[in-house]
């Protein structure tokens, strides 16, 4: 049977979800708004997907959609009591568990948390193992100017985390 | 405890997202709220009421018993506000419907963000300032029709008292009006000029 472009599209954004789930933890440091910043993603990648012709991959077009909601998306002022079905259905780690402050990728987390919008992409995209030129073609800035603050950036990133206690 | 960048990459590299899959529910969940979204949807809630304004507003002649003198002045007043509100309305209504595409590169999506946002809250306050002096004038020329007997016997008022009149109430109409923005638009333009600076920022 045919797959309809609904289900298509849902194959692969569960295949790169971990994308979605990676910068909704960068982004946000509360699992409510970690919850609401993944939501917002998965319906703006759906919006955008009729747009998306295929002349890149899938996740350097996935990249981009993802970071640029989180880089504009704003928390919202009031809490809702409510859960949502989200609770349920994703696993957002939280940082606040005491197994997890073990974990080196929970005390960057809690690091990045002290970055810049800016500085979040530039070190998400970093560990994505992207080239100095695949960020400042995603980012649309100068290769040399991605070096840069990448760079600046990992120093920042370097002394937040001694601070708690890493030697880096 | 040791860590470094090449450990880093390699722990982030084996992160899963769980094993719950993302779902067809959660593409139907709710609106999209993009700063231009939520900009988009207060503006709509205000024009609602400023469509409900206007209405009340045609009937003030018969409500407030007004001059059968002034009632072609206040009808040439209200058609041009009329007038106008529907222009901006229609301008704004491109702006509702208008999409936006998220794959393009950070700098663009932010410049496109930052300059629509701008663009119709500049055109937001600037039809406030057009109803506000319509207002303003229509008041002024009751003031004058009623209050005297001809436009010479303005001379009978103080000059300064029309002077400071006009004044303070244009320029009390600016900070409401330059208030109400920063209060209701502001913090989504705000937060978006922000990461284009830290962007620009070399």
């Amino acid at each position: 049977m045919k797959e309809t472009t609904e289900q298509i599209f849902l194959r692969q954004i569960n295949e790169n979800k971990a994308i979605i789930y990676k910068i909704s933890k960068m982004y946000m440091d509360r699992s409510e708004d970690q919850e609401d910043l993944f939501q917002e993603i998965v319906m703006q990648l759906w919006k955008a997907y009729s747009g998306f012709r295929g002349d890149s991959k899938f996740t350097t077009w996935m990249y981009r959609v993802s970071l640029n909601t989180a880089l504009i998306f704003l928390k919202k002022g009031k809490r809702q009591v409510a859960a949502t079905f989200l609770d349920e259905n994703i696993d957002l780690i939280d940082v606040s568990d005491s197994a997890e402050k073990e974990n080196k990728i929970a005390y960057l987390y809690k690091a990045v948390q002290e970055l810049n919008a800016i500085e979040k992409a530039l070190i998400f995209l970093f560990l994505e193992n992207q080239s100095h030129k695949e960020i400042a073609h995603n980012l649309g800035i100068t290769e040399g100017n991605a070096r840069v603050k990448l760079n600046r950036t990992k120093e920042k990133l370097q002394l937040i985390i001694k601070k708690y206690g890493y030697e880096f | 405890m040791a860590m470094n960048f090449d450990e880093l990459k390699n722990d982030w590299n084996k992160l899963d997202a769980g094993q719950s899959d993302i779902s067809t529910e959660m593409l139907s969940i709710k609106a999209a709220q993009t700063p231009v979204d939520k900009i988009r949807s207060k503006m709509k809630h205000e024009f609602k009421y400023q469509l409900l304004g206007l209405l009340v507003l045609a009937f003030t002649p018969r409500i407030f018993g007004l001059n059968p003198e002034i009632k072609p002045v206040f009808v040439a007043f209200y058609s041009v506000g009329c007038g106008f509100t529907a222009y901006y309305f229609a301008r704004f209504y491109i702006f509702y419907k208008s999409s936006y595409d998220m794959s393009l590169d950070t700098r663009k999506n932010l410049l496109w963000f930052y300059y629509e946002m701008k663009i119709n809250i500049e055109l937001y306050k600037s039809l406030t300032y057009i109803l506000g002096f319509i207002s303003l004038s229509f008041f002024s020329t009751y003031m004058f029709v009623t209050k005297g007997s001809s436009l010479l016997s303005i001379t009978k008022y103080s000059m300064v008292s029309i002077i400071v009149f006009c004044f303070f109430g244009i320029l009390i109409m600016g900070l409401i009006t330059e208030l109400w923005v920063k209060v209701c638009y502001g913090k989504q333009v705000a937060k978006i000029k922000e990461v284009l600076d830290k962007l620009d920022d070399e």
